[in-house]
């Protein structure tokens, strides 16, 4: 079993608690062991927080590091916002002495140090490594494979751009969350333009609504040509985009789209044999009765 | 080949000066961006790959080309003063495509503290400080969840500052460190 501190963030626990009760119980079933990281707080949101005052954003990411280094676990997260705060702040201290020392003073403060021992990885990395997990272990534990469904994958941004700053390669045409897809028996379909932005981060949601609505609605347009029965994302904050944003869609723009919007994570459970109530589906804005029937 | 000379000795000593800013520019502006963002904004040669690849383009007047070249003449008041400055949605397409290897969203995420610095930033941010300075969350739980949670086998509240709320002061200690907060609800209040 390996054993991770499982950094939770704030839209998967404190608006889609199923991707956190999933998590925790999918990834068991392929030898993960998630630990709850107490006293973890907002990562902080990047573009919120770091549009701010980016020397804030490393000492608050710092923080949330430093209580996985005194577990002595690597830390393990469900989105993509934690991932580009908590992995990049880890790696940037880790390279960069100056930093790391302003951002220890401050830490001083409250008795913290930033040391750098441990590493940060997002749960779907994990997933996809064969060293940890691997497709084939994800393929052994389906018990209901997901058939007859078209499924598309929305990668998010902060998980694998900047490139420079990650180890995932291409980010112009990735294709391995698809396989991680394909493993649970539904098909994987590729659409246009699959690697834009959901329109969600660095504060536009909040700051402009409609422009928000705009880029997540031309990626509905592109995802309703091919015809996709479900849209799979490894981000609590783009599926908030899709799920809640096809509702204010629909009222800005006069246009319903419909398309169920689910967690990688709840995807993984349905096929492991979850019920919808288990992953808390009911929550979500847009009804996934229709996939849940094609699938189950 | 020598510049042209001419008769006014005032502008022979401009076009001799190859450091020459107008009254417009802040040559302080261009190494403060540079100091945050970390990545040289001198480097762009306004190919426009980046305006090409932003998700922000297509629907506003948000160029994230013109800001770069605002970055490097050292245009300050016309780069803070811009509300467009507010619709990166932070993607990083632009920094992955960039030819010359820059990061043109780092330089953005730089311009936004320093007008920060000068009070100027949308208020929703703002509340974002407020939420994490008194829950530790920029999304704080909610009764309807905690029911969920409930539910579905979790505790009420996750095991972060909400279960564990002794952890919220030094949390509170960081951000007063900057004076974060104290300048967020100061900006807020004077609206």
């Amino acid at each position: 079993m390996h054993e991770y501190a499982f950094f939770l963030g704030c839209i998967a626990p404190n608006r889609y608690p199923g991707c956190e009760a999933a998590a925790i119980k999918t990834s068991e079933k392929v030898g993960i062991k998630l630990l709850p990281l107490k006293g973890g707080s907002c990562c902080p949101a990047p573009g919120a927080f770091g549009s701010i005052d980016l020397a804030v954003w490393y000492a608050m990411a710092a923080r949330n590091v430093c209580l996985a280094e005194e577990m002595k676990k690597d830390i393990t997260l469900i989105c993509n916002g934690c991932y580009k705060s908590i992995y990049e702040v880890n790696h940037i201290l880790k390279h960069n002495d100056d930093l790391k020392d302003k951002v220890n003073e401050v830490l001083a403060e409250i008795d913290m140090e930033f040391k750098g021992s441990q590493d940060v990885w997002h749960l779907a990395e994990l997933y996809y490594d064969p060293k940890i997990c691997g497709v084939q272990k994800i393929r052994d534990s389906v018990t209901t494979p997901l058939t007859g469904a078209k499924v598309a994958v929305h990668y998010g941004c902060h998980l694998m751009k900047p490139q420079k700053e990650r180890h995932f390669g291409d980010t112009e045409n990735p294709m391995w969350l698809e396989e991680l897809v394909d493993a649970l028996g539904c098909e994987s379909v590729q659409y246009r333009n699959k690697m834009q932005c959901c329109g969600a981060g660095g504060g536009v949601r909040g700051y402009d609504l409609t422009h928000s609505l705009d880029i997540t609605n031309e990626k509905m347009i592109n995802l309703q040509e091919v015809g996709a029965d479900a849209l799979t994302e490894v981000c609590p904050f783009c599926q908030l985009q899709y799920d809640r944003g096809q509702v204010e869609i629909q009222e800005t723009f006069g246009v319903s789209y419909n398309l169920p919007v689910l967690h990688y994570n709840e995807l993984l459970g349905l096929a492991q044999g979850m019920s919808p109530q288990d992953l808390a589906l009911d929550l979500h804005a847009i009804d996934c009765t229709p996939f849940l029937k094609k699938v189950l | 080949m020598a510049a042209k000379k001419y008769d006014d000795p005032e502008l022979n000593a401009k076009l001799g000066n190859r450091r020459y800013h107008t009254t417009d520019t802040n040559p302080e502006f261009t190494q403060n961006v540079l100091d945050i963002s970390r990545t040289i904004a001198n480097m762009c040669y306004q190919c426009g790959t980046c305006t090409g690849s932003c998700p922000s383009a297509p629907r506003s007047s948000y160029r994230i080309r013109l800001f770069m070249r605002r970055a490097v003449l050292g245009l300050e008041d016309e780069a803070l003063t811009d509300p467009d400055l507010w619709l990166c949605t932070t993607c990083y397409s632009c920094t992955d495509r960039c030819p010359r290897g820059i990061a043109p969203t780092d330089v953005i995420m730089a311009m936004r503290n320093l007008a920060f610095k000068r009070d100027i930033i949308p208020r929703n941010f703002l509340k974002t400080v407020q939420l994490i300075y008194k829950t530790g969350h920029g999304v704080p739980n909610n009764d309807v969840n905690r029911a969920a949670r409930v539910k579905l086998g979790l505790d009420a509240d996750p095991p972060t500052t909400h279960s564990y709320p002794e952890f919220i002061p030094g949390i509170q200690k960081i951000i007063d460190h900057f004076d974060m907060k104290q300048n967020a609800d100061r900006i807020l209040e004077g609206e």
